[in-house]
C-alpha cells in the first residue's frame, strides 16, 4: 500500500501518468480537465517527472505530437474535454489505425452550445467507433487505477491501440476524493515499458499511414477489428494482476452492486453511479430488491459478459447521461447497446432508459429514486409504455 | 412521483460554506475548507472539501464560494455543486456582508464567521433578516496574517504553497472557537501559521442571537424552467444594463468624488472598464449598480478628485 492523500480526479491521473513514466506529454487547456496538465507540468517543473511537455496549439495539435511521438516509440499522454475532445477529431482513426496506445484522459465536458462547464459524457462517446478503447471511472482512486490498466492493456502486444480514460468533469475531476497512491516498484511490476516493434527510426526509414488500395482495406480494417476483440481477455488478464500486485481488484467490464437477488437494477456509467448506488441501499432498507450495474468498459462494448450476468433481471433502467438526437429508442447510445446485446432474451427482460443530468445537471437521488420506481413498475406490469424519459421533464 | 419523505437525509453531515472574493482571496477560501476537513478526517470523520465550479474560472472581487462537509458517517450526497443548507458559514472579507445573499439556506442554530474589524451590530446592521442564524463570530483575521494569492492549486491541482498560511489560519479558529466543530489540536496540525490561527481562535468575538427563523424557499418546477427558457437559449443583449449581471457588490470600496478638485478632464469616464460613469454638468458620476470597485478611475485621476472609501462605510 502506498501513501493515502485526498486528491482531485485531475490530481489523481497526473500522478497515474507520473507513475507510468511517460516520455512525451502534449497539452492544450479547457475545462475541466485542465488540472491534469497543470499538475503534471508543475511535476515536470519540479523535477519529479522526466518528459518532454509540449504545449500544442490545439486540441488537432495535441493529438497529432502524440501521434508521432507514440510511433517513434515514445510513451504518449495527452487529454482535453467538451469540443476540445471533437476538435481533434480526425486524428483518432488514424491514431488507433497506426496501432499507437496513445492515452488521452477525457474530463467530460458538455458539447457547446451553450458554453457549459458541467459533464456530459457526450464528447467521448461521440468517439466510440474510432478505434479506442474507453472506460469511465466512478472514483478518483479508479481514474488513476484505470490509467495504469488502459497503459498496460493498450500496449499489450496482442492489442496495440489507444485509449480514453474518461472521467466525469467536476464531479470527479474537481471534487476530492481519498487515493492510494501506489510506490513506483510496484507500478513497475504491471506495467512493463513500452515496446513498440515498428518504431519511427531514420536509420530505418518506414513510411505510416500510406496511401492504399481499395483492396487492401478489408484485411487492414479486420486487423484493427482483432485487436479490438482481443481487448477482452487482455483486460481480465490485467485486472488479475492488477488486484495481485495492488490489492484493489475491480471487475473489468461490470461492477455489481447488491445485485445478488436483485429483480431490477439501473445500468449506467461514470460518477452518477456512486448515487445510484446510494439509492439502492437506501430502498434495500425498505426491502426493495433494487441493483446497480455500473458499466466500466465501454469499447469495447462487453455484450457476452451482459448476456450472460444481465438476463436474469426482469427490468433494467439505463441512465445516459449525454445526448444521442434522433437514435433509436430515443434514449442514449448505451440503453441503444444495451438492447442490443439483450436483443436474443426478447421479452424475458424488459429494459427502459433515462436520460438525465443534461450540462452537467446533478442527477439527484430523488430523480435516482424516480427511475427505481419506473423500473419496478415495468417489471410487475410488464409493460413499457415509453421507451426512454427525459428528466426531469418526462418523470 | 417524489419521494416526499426523509429517505435521504443525512443527520451526520455538516456543511460549511466560504464566501471570498475572486482571485485575491480564493485560495484562502479553499484554504479554510481544506483545513477543516484534514482536521476532521484525522478525528475519523468522513470528510469532503471543493470549491464552487461555477464560480470558477473566477475574476478579481467576484463572490466566489468554497465548502466543506464533515460526517459521521459515509457522505452519500457526495456529487452535488453546493452545500444548499450549511450550518456554517464564514466570509474571508466583510463587505460580502452587503448585497450578497450570504445566510441563503443557513440551518437552524447557524454560525457566522465575519473577518472584520468592525463591530457584531454594525454588520449586523447590513444583515438585515438574519432568519436562522443563531451565533455570529466576528475577527480581526487580516491584522493576524496576510492573504496569500496564487493560482496554484486552482482547477484542482495540488496547491504547491501549502495549507492555511494566510488569513485561514485565524479564520479557522475563530470556527473551533463557536462550533467546536474539531479540536484546537488537530486544526493545528494542518495548517501553516497555527500560531495565527491560535490568536484567530483566542480573539474571536462570539454573539448569540435570537432565531428568528427562516422561511423555505420554493424551487422553480422543471416544466416552468422550460418554459422560462428563450428559443435555443439565446440571450438579449443588454442596450444599457443587464439585470442579469448586477456586479455592484463584487465591489469593497466605492469611489468618492472631490467636485471641487474635479476639472471634468472625463479621464476616468475614458478609463472606467465597465463603462459606469456618466458625464453630467455635475462632473462624473458613478453607476454603483454595476461598480466592482476596481478603483481604476482613482488610478488615472490626475487630480486626485477620486478617492476609495470602504463599501461598509455606507448604509446604502
Amino acid at each position: 500500500m502506498g501513501k493515502v492523500r485526498r486528491i482531485s480526479g485531475c490530481v489523481a491521473a497526473a500522478n497515474a501518468v507520473k507513475l507510468a513514466d511517460v516520455d512525451v506529454i502534449c497539452s492544450y487547456p479547457i475545462r475541466p480537465y485542465t488540472g491534469i496538465m497543470s499538475e503534471l507540468a508543475r511535476m515536470v517543473a519540479d523535477g519529479e517527472l522526466d518528459a518532454e511537455f509540449i504545449h500544442g496549439e490545439g486540441e488537432h495539435a495535441q493529438l497529432s505530437v502524440v501521434y508521432g511521438a507514440s510511433a517513434a516509440g515514445a510513451r504518449t499522454f495527452t487529454g482535453s474535454s467538451g469540443v476540445g475532445v471533437t476538435y481533434a477529431f480526425e486524428v483518432y482513426s488514424p491514431i488507433s489505425g497506426e496501432r499507437l496506445p496513445v492515452q488521452m484522459a477525457i474530463g467530460d465536458r458538455t458539447l457547446d452550445p451553450p458554453g457549459d462547464f458541467g459533464s456530459e459524457h457526450t464528447d467521448a462517446e461521440c468517439c466510440r467507433d474510432q478505434g479506442w478503447i474507453q472506460g469511465w471511472a466512478s472514483t478518483q482512486q479508479e481514474v488513476l487505477d484505470m490509467h495504469l490498466i488502459y497503459y498496460r492493456v493498450g500496449e499489450d502486444p496482442r492489442v496495440m491501440l489507444p485509449q480514453f480514460v474518461c472521467q466525469d468533469g467536476y464531479y470527479i475531476t474537481h471534487i476530492l476524493g481519498e487515493v492510494d497512491i501506489p510506490d513506483p516498484s510496484q507500478v513497475k511490476e504491471f506495467l512493463p515499458p513500452y515496446k513498440n516493434h515498428h518504431v519511427l527510426d531514420p536509420k530505418n526509414p518506414m513510411i505510416i499511414g500510406a496511401q492504399i488500395e481499395p483492396a487492401m482495406g478489408p484485411p487492414l480494417q479486420y486487423q484493427r477489428y482483432q485487436a479490438m476483440q482481443a481487448v477482452g481477455q487482455v483486460l481480465r488478464e490485467a485486472h488479475e494482476e492488477f488486484a495481485r500486485i495492488f490489492g484493489r481488484r475491480y471487475d473489468p467490464f461490470l461492477e455489481e452492486y447488491l445485485t445478488e437477488d436483485a429483480e431490477v437494477v439501473i445500468f449506467g456509467q461514470g460518477a452518477h453511479m456512486v448515487t445510484a448506488k446510494a439509492v439502492a441501499a437506501r430502498l434495500r432498507n425498505l426491502g426493495e430488491k433494487v441493483g446497480v450495474v455500473r458499466l466500466r468498459t465501454f469499447r469495447p462494448f462487453p455484450t457476452e459478459e451482459i448476456r450472460r450476468r444481465m438476463s436474469r433481471f426482469k427490468a433494467i433502467g439505463v441512465l445516459d447521461n449525454s445526448v444521442n438526437f434522433g437514435i433509436s429508442c430515443n434514449g442514449g447510445v448505451l440503453l441503444s447497446e444495451l438492447r442490443a446485446a439483450l436483443y436474443d432474451f426478447g421479452d424475458k427482460v424488459k429494459t427502459v432508459g433515462f436520460v438525465a443530468g443534461l450540462g452537467g445537471e446533478v442527477v439527484t437521488h430523488d430523480e435516482f429514486y424516480r427511475m427505481f420506481r419506473k423500473i419496478q413498475e415495468i417489471a410487475k406490469t410488464g409493460k413499457v409504455e415509453q421507451t426512454a424519459y427525459w428528466l426531469p421533464f418526462e418523470l | 412521483m417524489s419521494t416526499g419523505s426523509n429517505l435521504f437525509a443525512e443527520p451526520g453531515l455538516q456543511q460549511i460554506t466560504v464566501w471570498a472574493r475572486g482571485v485575491v482571496m480564493n485560495k484562502d477560501a479553499r484554504d479554510i475548507v481544506v483545513a477543516l476537513a484534514e482536521a476532521a478526517a484525522r478525528e475519523g470523520k468522513y470528510v469532503q472539501a471543493w470549491e464552487n465550479y461555477v464560480d470558477l474560472p473566477d475574476r478579481v472581487y467576484v463572490p466566489v464560494r468554497a465548502y466543506a462537509r464533515i460526517s459521521t458517517d459515509p457522505i452519500e450526497s457526495k456529487y452535488i455543486y453546493e452545500n444548499e443548507t450549511p450550518d456554517i458559514i464564514i466570509l474571508v472579507e466583510e463587505t460580502l456582508v452587503k448585497g450578497v445573499p450570504v445566510l441563503r439556506g443557513l440551518r437552524k442554530g447557524g454560525v457566522l464567521v465575519v473577518n472584520t474589524r468592525r463591530s457584531p451590530e454594525e454588520i449586523l446592521s447590513f444583515l438585515g433578516d438574519t432568519g436562522n442564524l443563531e451565533t455570529l463570530v466576528t475577527v480581526d483575521a487580516s491584522s493576524l496574517s496576510t492573504a496569500v494569492t496564487t493560482l496554484s492549486g486552482a482547477e484542482g491541482a495540488t496547491d504547491a504553497t501549502g495549507i492555511g498560511a494566510g488569513i485561514a489560519a485565524p479564520l479557522a479558529g475563530a470556527v473551533v472557537k463557536a462550533t467546536g466543530i474539531v479540536s484546537l489540536e488537530n486544526l493545528a496540525a494542518v495548517v501553516k501559521n497555527p500560531e495565527a490561527m491560535r490568536r484567530g481562535y483566542e480573539l474571536a468575538r462570539v454573539t448569540r442571537l435570537e432565531t428568528k427563523g427562516a422561511a423555505q424557499e420554493v424551487a422553480v418546477s422543471a416544466g416552468e424552467l422550460l418554459k422560462q427558457l428563450p428559443f435555443a437559449g439565446t440571450v438579449p443583449s443588454p442596450v444599457s444594463e443587464n439585470e442579469g449581471m448586477v456586479t455592484g457588490n463584487w465591489r469593497m470600496q466605492r469611489p468618492v468624488l472631490d467636485q471641487e478638485a474635479c476639472t471634468s478632464c472625463d479621464t476616468c469616464w475614458i478609463y472606467c472598464p465597465d463603462s459606469c460613469i456618466t458625464r453630467t454638468d455635475e462632473g462624473p458620476t458613478f453607476n454603483l449598480k454595476y461598480c466592482k470597485g476596481c478603483g481604476i478611475c482613482e488610478e488615472v485621476c490626475p487630480s486626485g478628485a477620486i478617492s476609495l472609501v470602504p463599501e461598509l462605510n455606507f448604509k446604502d
